[in-house]
């Protein structure tokens, strides 16, 4: 149960969010989940504080539920443009997405990712939260495959 | 088309958070806050998600908005003078800039968590970090969705 709560205990940055609920577990159990925390020096070389990705399987009412919450945090971009934000809708439910999020902090950007791949009889969803100074730009060119 | 009533329209809307619609039932909403001018409050929100999901969609109307604005606001509102609020600012933000220790810079931290265990193992939590971002920014690794495409049957 401790370790069930030490890493939420950790998370404050993403308060506020929707999405929050499920990365601390409210939607999915956190056990079903694979991951990461990371902030500070480490994520130097990536222009980036704070680093936070979840990934699950999730049946189709779990899959609604997430898709709701992140719409709803869709709702603070920044902006429509193709700079700030770029996403992919099927059917009625959003499939890819990378979002950038209005930021109180001078010189800070914060971004909201989801991918959601349909498996057939389940649902391959990936979160990510992450906070820094890098631009969607330089996001892209550091991880999007070659 | 026959005309929606904003009860089914819960109904169906029920059904979608539990993604149980049909493509059909699909189409009605999405008609629905497409075209519905004059929407139910507690629709709007839902308006607003649908117009997110599909840009050709019209947004809710400027009137709904102001509606669902006005709802919100509070309903008394009177002029107050803004200098005795600007001078308090001032003098808490001086006050803050002066008399504030020096911040610490942020602790570094990396954690994995895999399988119900917390693993306070720096290379791994890259790992899984470094992969989920370049899966979201790839939009899915193509040749993989190549491969389950071909062979879904």
């Amino acid at each position: 149960m401790c370790m069930l709560l030490s890493i939420t205990s950790y998370v404050t940055a993403q308060e506020g969010l929707q999405i929050n609920e499920v990365f601390e577990g409210k939607i999915l159990d956190k056990e079903e989940m694979r991951e990461s925390l990371i902030k500070g020096e480490t994520l130097e070389p990536y222009k980036l504080d704070m680093l936070h990705t979840i990934k699950f399987a999730a049946n189709s009412k779990e899959r609604a539920k997430v898709n709701a919450l992140f719409i709803r945090d869709m709702e603070d971009r920044i902006s429509n443009d193709d700079s700030n934000m770029e996403y992919e809708s099927r059917d009625g439910y959003i499939y890819y997405a990378i979002v950038q999020i209005t930021d109180n902090k001078k010189g800070r950007h914060r971004y909201i990712c989801y991918q959601c791949r349909d498996k057939s009889d389940y649902y391959d969803i990936t979160l990510a939260y992450m906070e820094g100074k890098a631009s969607l730009a330089d996001l892209r060119k550091t991880f999007k495959k070659k | 088309m026959n005309k929606v009533t904003s009860e089914y329209v819960r109904v169906l809307l029920d059904r979608y958070m539990n993604g149980e619609n049909s493509q059909e039932e699909l189409k009605l909403l999405k008609d629905y806050f497409c075209y519905t001018q004059d929407l139910p409050k507690d629709l709007i929100p839902y308006a607003q998600m649908f117009a997110i999901l599909d840009e050709k969609q019209q947004t809710p109307s400027v009137e709904a908005l102001d509606r669902f604005s006005e709802d919100q606001a509070p309903t008394t509102s009177r002029r107050i003078p803004l200098w005795p609020f600007v001078a308090a600012a001032c003098i808490a933000a001086f006050a803050v800039i002066v008399l504030a220790p020096p911040q610490q810079k942020e602790e570094s931290m990396a954690i994995a968590y895999v399988d119900g265990k917390e693993l306070n193992d720096k290379a791994l939590a890259m790992q899984i970090g470094q992969e989920a971002l370049q899966e979201i920014f790839s939009n899915g690794n193509e040749e993989e969705q190549l491969h389950e495409l071909f062979n879904a049957k």
